[in-house]
C-alpha cells in the first residue's frame, strides 16, 4: 500500500510546481555552473597533457648563434640530461601576392628520417615531406586554416634573406605552438604568423648551417635539479653565443597554456563556489520559508501521532526529489556549455584534440553537493518545527513583535494608508526572515555582475593598452638594427602620420636563484607612441638610467623600486649588467622591462640603432603605406593594430561573451527564482488575510499593495547591497586571476549597474504581475472555509 | 438617520419595497457524479431594516445563501439583486464596490489582520468608507474602546469577535452579514456579541442576517428562515422579538 504520507510528497510538488521548479532553477544553476568550469578545466589539462605525452614536448630549451654538432654529444653527457635534439630554427618571412601585410614566420628543421625525437609533429592533413624533394615542408594548421591553403601549393619564403620557393605537402600540430605567437603580445595572430618544418638539408644549406645547430630541445631525467642543468646547459653554450637556457615556464606557448590554467583553475574552484555558496543560501531561505508555512500541517501530523522522523523524512524525500530535478537539469546545461566554452578554445588552443570531459566523479559530486546542500537547508526548518509541541506548531508563527512598533501607531497610521502599515509591520516585526530574504535578493545581483563585469573589463584593456599605452596603429620589425635613417624614410613614406624607433631585445633578469625571460624595450624619451602608465593611468616618464617594470614581473620577481637586478641580454654580446629599478608601470596586456633607448643601446655596445618601428597611419592611405612597406628590405613582420583587435574580438571576445552570456543568465534566473519566492511565500502565507481584507471591500489593486511594498522595500535595500557585494567579490576574483600574460582590471561600468539593477526590478515586476494575478484569482469562499 | 426614520414611516402606512430581492437562486458544485447542490431554486425578499436569522443543518446551504448576498460569490442560475445592485452576474469591481460600501460581515473566524492593532483594524475599513463613523464610537458600540491599541493576539476570541463586528459597522453598512458569529464562543461572550449586532440593527436600521446553529438565537429575529438541503422550507415571523440579553441558550 502506498504511504499517504508519499502521497502528499507528489500532491505538494505538483501544487507548488513553479515555485519548486525556481529552487530547482537555483540548484541547476549552481551544478551547471560547476560542472562547467570544472569540465573546463579539466579538459583543457587533459587535452595538453594527451598532447605534451603523444607528440613528446621537451623539458628544456636553448639558443646559440651557431653550434657544431659535437657540442650535440657534449650536451649528452651532461648529469640529469635525457634526449638532446639539436636543430636550426630560424624567423623567416612570407611573401603572399594577396597581401601587402609582412607575415612572419618561423622555420624548424626536421631530420632526415622524419618525426624528431622530441616535439613530435601531429599530422593534420597531407603527408610528410619526401626526402628527396627538399622543397617540400609542412606548416603549421592553424595558418593553414586561416588562409585556407591547400596541400600542394606553393609558398614563397624569404630566408636569410633570399626568396625560396617551397611547397606545402602537409599541416600538422606541435606541442611548441599550442599557443602560437611570435611576439609578447599574447595572442595568436594565425593568419600573419606561420611556423614551417623542412628537411634539415634545405633549412641548414639556406642558412649556412650544415653540420651545425642553433637551437636544441631535451628531456631531464626525473629527479634531477633543473637548475643545475640549465647552468650547466648555459656553460656549455657560452662559446657558441648561447641566448640562455630556459625550462617549459618560460616557453612562449606554455606560459600562456600554463597561465591560461592557473587562472581557469582559480575559476574553476571560485566562481562554482560563489555560486553554490550563493544558491546554497537561497535554497536555505526558499525552502526555509516554505517548510514554514506548513507548520500547521506539520503540527497536525504530530498531533496525529507521526514521529518527527517520519516528518524528517517526508520534506527530506521531497527537497531532495527538488535537487534531483536541479541537477539533472543543470548537469545537462552544464555539459552543454562546457561543449561550447571547451569549443570557444579551439581557436586559441591547438590541440590534436579539445574536447570537453566529464569525469564521472564530476557528475556525481555536483549532484551529491546539491542533494545534502538543499537538504541541510530544509534540515534548519524543519528541525525548528518538529521540534515544538504540536499544540504550539498549530498556532500561526509567533506574531511579530508589534508593540516595539507601536510608534507607527502614534505617528504613521493617520498620515499613511493602513496597507503599507500591514506592509511595513509584516516586514520590520520579523527582522531576521526580512533580512534573508533581503540578503537573497541581493545576491542575485552578482550573478549577473559577474557576467557583465567581463565585458567593462576587456574594453577597459582595449582601451588602455591600445588607446592609452600602444598609441601606433601598426609595428614593424626588422631583420637587423637600424639606423635613424630608417625613420627619416619611414616618416617620408605618404599616409604616415608619425613614426619612432624602439629597441627590442630579449633578457632574462636574475634576482638570486629566481630568473624571467622577457624583452626589454628601449623608448626614446618623450615617446608618444608607448606610453607606460601607472595605476591611475598617468603616463610615467622613461627613467634615463636604470629600468622601469612590469607591476607583474615586479610583484613575481619581489622587486621594488630602488633594487638592483641583473639582466642578462641575450642576443649580441650577450652583455650581462646590473641595473636599478626606477618605475613600475602597471600594464594589463604582457608584460616588459622598459629602458631609455640609447641606454639600452649603450648595454648593447651599440651604436643608436633600433629594430622596431611603431607607425601612425592615415587610414585613408593604409593601402599605398603597406605596399611601399613590403617593398622594403629587412623587414621581418608587422602587426596592425586593427586587425589584431578584431582578432582580439574574435577569439578572448568570444570566449569571454559565452561565459559572461552564460554567467548573466543565471543571475537573471535566480533573480526570478528569488524574488518570485519570496512573493509566492508570502502570499500563501497569507492568503487568508488578503483574502479577509478581499471581503471587507479592498480592492484588488489595495490589497496588492500589501505584498508588492513589502517586496519593493526589501527591494529598496537589496539592490544597492548586492551592488556591494558584486563589487566586493569582482575585486577578489580580480585579484585571484592575475596572471604573468595578462591581468584583468576590476572595472565595473556604471552602466553595468544600471543593467543588473534593472534586470532584478524586471524580475520584481514579473513577480508583482504573478502577485496580482493571484490576488486577482483569490477564492474568498475557499479562504472563509479554513483557517489555515 | 434621516432616511431611515423615513422609510420606517413608510413601512407603516404600506407594505414596504424589499431590498434583497433573489429569484430562482441555485448553486451546484462540481459535475457528473461529484456534483452537489447547495442552493435549490431560492426565492427570498428581505425588507430594509430586517433582522433576519437562518437555522438549518450541516450543509444546508446557509453560508452559500449568505455569500451570494454578500457578493463573495456568484450562483449557478437565477438572479439576486440590492436595491439596485444586481449581484448576479456582475463583476468583480462592481461587487468589490458593493461591499466596500453597503455590506459589513462578520464570520465565525474573526479575520481580524494581525498586524494592525484593534483601532487600526476598525480604522482600515473607515478608511475606504464614503460616510464612516468614528472608529472609536464602533469600538464604544462594542463596548471596547479600551482595548483599541492593543493587537489581536493580546485579546481573547469574544473580544476579537467583538472587533469584527466593529469593522463590519463602521462604515455604517447598510447590510450586516453575520455567519456563525457565536460560533466559537461561550454563552455569555457570545450574548455580548449578538447585543452588539441587535444594537447596530436597532440603532442604525442596517439590514441583518445572522446564520446559527442556535435556535434560541432566532427569538431575537424579526423572521426566521430554515433550510434544509438547499431549499427554504420554512419561514416564520417572529413578532416577539427578545433582546440579546433575554436570549435563552
Ligand atoms: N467548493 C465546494 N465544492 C463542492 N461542494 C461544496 C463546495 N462548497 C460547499 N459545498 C457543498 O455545498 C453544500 C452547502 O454548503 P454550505 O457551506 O452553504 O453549508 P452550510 O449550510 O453553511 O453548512 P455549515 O452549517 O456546516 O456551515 C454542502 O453540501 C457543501 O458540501
Ligand atoms: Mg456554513
Amino acid at each position: 500500500m502506498v504511504n499517504v504520507l508519499d502521497i502528499k510528497v507528489v500532491r505538494d510538488l505538483w501544487s507548488m510546481r513553479l515555485q519548486l521548479l525556481s529552487i530547482a532553477m537555483l540548484v541547476a544553476a549552481g551544478v551547471a555552473v560547476f560542472v562547467m568550469s570544472v569540465s573546463n578545466y579539466r579538459s583543457l589539462i587533459g587535452a595538453m597533457e594527451s598532447h605534451y605525452r603523444n607528440e613528446r614536448f621537451a623539458d628544456l630549451f636553448a639558443g646559440t648563434t651557431r653550434a657544431p654538432l659535437v657540442i650535440a654529444d657534449r650536451l649528452r653527457e651532461i648529469d640529469g640530461i635525457g634526449i638532446v635534439e639539436p636543430r636550426v630554427a630560424k624567423p623567416v618571412r612570407i611573401i603572399r601576392e594577396d597581401t601587402n601585410l609582412p607575415i612572419s614566420g618561423r622555420i624548424i628543421s626536421l631530420p632526415a628520417d622524419g618525426q624528431p625525437l622530441l616535439n613530435r609533429l601531429h599530422l593534420v592533413q597531407g603527408r610528410w615531406p619526401d626526402p628527396l624533394h627538399p622543397e617540400e615542408v609542412i606548416i603549421n594548421a592553424a595558418y593553414a586554416e586561416a588562409r585556407a591553403v591547400r596541400m600542394g601549393e606553393p609558398i614563397e619564403v624569404v630566408l636569410n634573406g633570399r626568396l625560396q620557393d617551397f611547397r606545402v605537402v602537409g599541416s600538422a600540430l606541435s606541442p611548441e605552438f599550442v599557443f602560437a605567437t611570435r611576439s609578447a603580445v599574447p595572442l595568436p595572430d594565425d593568419r600573419n604568423f606561420v611556423v614551417l618544418w623542412a628537411g634539415e638539408d634545405a633549412v641548414a644549406s639556406a642558412f649556412d648551417m650544415k653540420g651545425a645547430f642553433n637551437d636544441v630541445a631535451m628531456t631531464i631525467a626525473p629527479g634531477s635539479s633543473v637548475r643545475h642543468v640549465l647552468d650547466e646547459l648555459d656553460r656549455l653554450l657560452a662559446p657558441y653565443g648561447g641566448t640562455g637556457a630556459y625550462d617549459r615556464g618560460d616557453q612562449p606557448s606554455h606560459r600562456f597554456l600554463e597561465d591560461e590554467l592557473a587562472e581557469q583553475e582559480t575559476l574553476s574552484i571560485f566562481m562554482p563556489s560563489v555560486f553554490f555558496g550563493i544558491a546554497a543560501f537561497l535554497l536555505n531561505v526558499v525552502i526555509g520559508r516554505m517548510v514554514e508555512a506548513q507548520r500547521g500541517q506539520i503540527a497536525s501530523l504530530k498531533a496525529l501521532g507521526f514521529a518527527n522522523g517520519t516528518i524528517a523524512l517526508h520534506y527530506f524525500k521531497l527537497v531532495t526529489a527538488i535537487a534531483l530535478l536541479g541537477s539533472a537539469v543543470g548537469l545537462v546545461l552544464g555539459c552543454w556549455f562546457a561543449v561550447g566554452v571547451v569549443g570557444s578554445y579551439r581557436a586559441f588552443f591547438r590541440f590534436p584534440s579539445l574536447d570537453a570531459r566529464f569525469e564521472p566523479w564530476l557528475l556525481v559530486a555536483a549532484t551529491l553537493v546539491s542533494v545534502v546542500a538543499a537538504n541541510l537547508a530544509a534540515a534548519t526548518s524543519v528541525y525548528r518545527i518538529a521540534v515544538l509541541p504540536p499544540a504550539e506548531a498549530m498556532r500561526p508563527a509567533t506574531p511579530p513583535a508589534l508593540q516595539t512598533f507601536a510608534w507607527l501607531q502614534t505617528i504613521g497610521s493617520r498620515v499613511i494608508p493602513l496597507q503599507y502599515i500591514i506592509a511595513a509591520r509584516t516586514t520590520l516585526g520579523r527582522p531576521i526572515r526580512t533580512v534573508l530574504s533581503t540578503i537573497g535578493i541581493a545576491l542575485a545581483i552578482p550573478l549577473i555582475l559577474f557576467g557583465l563585469y567581463w565585458f567593462d573589463a576587456i574594453d577597459y584593456m582595449i582601451d588602455v593598452s591600445f588607446s592609452r599605452v600602444e598609441r601606433g596603429d601598426a609595428f614593424l620589425t626588422f631583420t637587423e638594427p637600424v639606423s635613424t635613417d630608417t625613420l627619416h624614410e619611414l616618416k617620408a613614406l605618404p599616409g604616415v602620420l608619425n613614426a619612432e624607433l624602439q629597441r627590442v631585445v630579449p633578457v632574462r633578469l636574475r634576482v638570486g636563484y629566481r630568473t624571467y625571460r622577457t624583452s626589454a624595450i628601449g623608448l626614446d624619451p618623450g615617446s608618444e607612441l608607448r606610453v607606460p602608465r601607472d595605476k591611475a593611468l598617468q603616463p610615467i616618464s622613461i627613467p634615463a638610467d636604470g629600468i622601469m617594470l612590469s607591476r607583474q614581473i615586479a610583484s613575481q620577481l619581489d622587486l621594488h623600486v630602488g633594487d638592483t637586478v641583473s639582466i642578462d641580454v641575450l642576443e649580441g654580446a650577450r652583455a650581462v649588467r646590473e641595473l636599478i629599478v626606477r618605475r613600475i608601470s602597471d600594464d594589463i596586456l604582457g608584460s616588459s622591462v622598459t629602458m631609455d633607448r640609447s641606454a639600452l643601446n649603450h648595454v648593447m655596445r651599440e651604436g643608436p640603432v633600433a629594430n622596431v618601428a611603431a607607425l601612425r597611419i592615415d587610414p585613408a592611405q593604409s593601402e599605398l603605406v603597406w605596399s611601399r612597406i613590403k617593398s622594403m628590405p629587412r623587414i621581418e613582420g608587422s602587426s596592425v593594430k586593427a586587425l589584431w583587435l578584431s582578432l582580439f574580438n574574435d577569439t578572448i571576445g568570444g570566449m569571454v561573451l559565452i561565459g559572461a552570456l552564460i554567467l548573466a543568465g543565471f543571475g537573471m534566473l535566480i533573480a526570478i527564482g528569488v524574488v518570485y519566492n519570496s512573493a509566492r511565500i508570502a502570499l500563501q502565507e497569507r492568503a487568508w488575510e488578503l483574502a479577509g481584507l478581499r471581503i471587507i471591500g479592498l480592492t484588488r489593486r489595495e490589497v496588492s499593495a500589501v505584498i508588492v511594498s513589502e517586496l519593493v522595500a526589501e527591494l529598496v535595500v537589496a539592490i544597492p547591497l548586492g551592488l556591494l557585494i558584486g563589487r566586493y567579490l569582482i575585486e577578489l576574483i580580480a585579484s585571484a586571476r592575475a596572471s604573468q600574460s595578462f591581468q584583468i582590471p576590476a572595472v565595473i561600468d556604471p552602466s553595468s549597474y544600471v543593467i543588473a539593477s534593472l534586470l532584478v526590478i524586471a524580475a520584481a515586476f514579473a513577480s508583482f504581475i504573478m502577485v496580482r494575478r493571484r490576488i486577482d484569482t483569490l477564492d474568498l469562499v475557499a479562504v472563509l472555509k479554513t483557517r489555515d | 438617520m434621516q432616511t431611515s426614520e423615513q422609510e420606517a414611516e413608510d413601512s407603516a402606512a404600506q407594505p414596504p419595497v424589499p431590498v434583497f430581492v433573489a429569484r430562482g437562486l441555485s448553486k451546484v458544485y462540481g459535475s457528473g457524479d461529484s456534483q452537489v447542490t447547495a442552493l435549490k431554486n431560492v426565492d427570498l425578499d428581505i425588507r430594509q431594516g430586517e433582522f433576519i436569522v437562518l437555522l438549518g443543518p450541516s450543509g444546508s446551504g446557509k453560508s452559500t445563501l449568505l455569500n451570494i448576498l454578500g457578493g463573495l460569490d456568484a450562483p449557478t442560475s437565477g438572479s439576486a439583486k440590492w436595491r439596485d445592485h444586481q449581484l448576479t452576474g456582475a463583476g468583480d469591481a462592481e461587487l468589490t464596490t458593493y461591499r466596500r460600501e453597503h455590506v459589513g460581515f462578520v464570520f465565525q473566524f474573526y479575520n481580524l489582520i494581525p498586524s494592525l492593532s484593534v483601532e487600526e483594524n476598525v480604522r482600515l475599513v473607515a478608511q475606504i468608507a464614503s460616510d464612516p463613523m468614528d472608529p472609536k464610537e464602533a469600538l464604544e458600540l462594542v463596548g471596547l474602546s479600551h482595548r483599541a491599541r492593543h493587537f489581536p493576539s493580546q485579546l481573547s476570541g469574544g473580544e476579537q469577535q467583538r472587533v469584527a463586528v466593529a469593522r463590519a459597522i463602521v462604515k455604517r453598512p447598510d447590510i450586516l452579514l453575520c455567519d456563525e458569529p457565536t460560533g466559537a464562543l461561550d454563552v455569555d461572550t457570545g450574548r455580548l456579541v449578538l447585543a452588539a449586532i441587535a444594537k447596530v440593527n436597532a440603532q442604525l436600521g442596517t439590514t441583518t442576517i445572522v446564520i446559527t446553529h442556535n435556535s434560541a438565537i432566532a427569538g431575537m429575529a424579526d423572521r426566521v428562515l430554515r433550510l434544509s438541503g438547499g431549499r427554504i422550507v420554512k419561514e416564520e415571523p417572529n413578532p416577539n422579538r427578545v433582546s440579546a440579553e433575554d436570549v435563552q441558550w
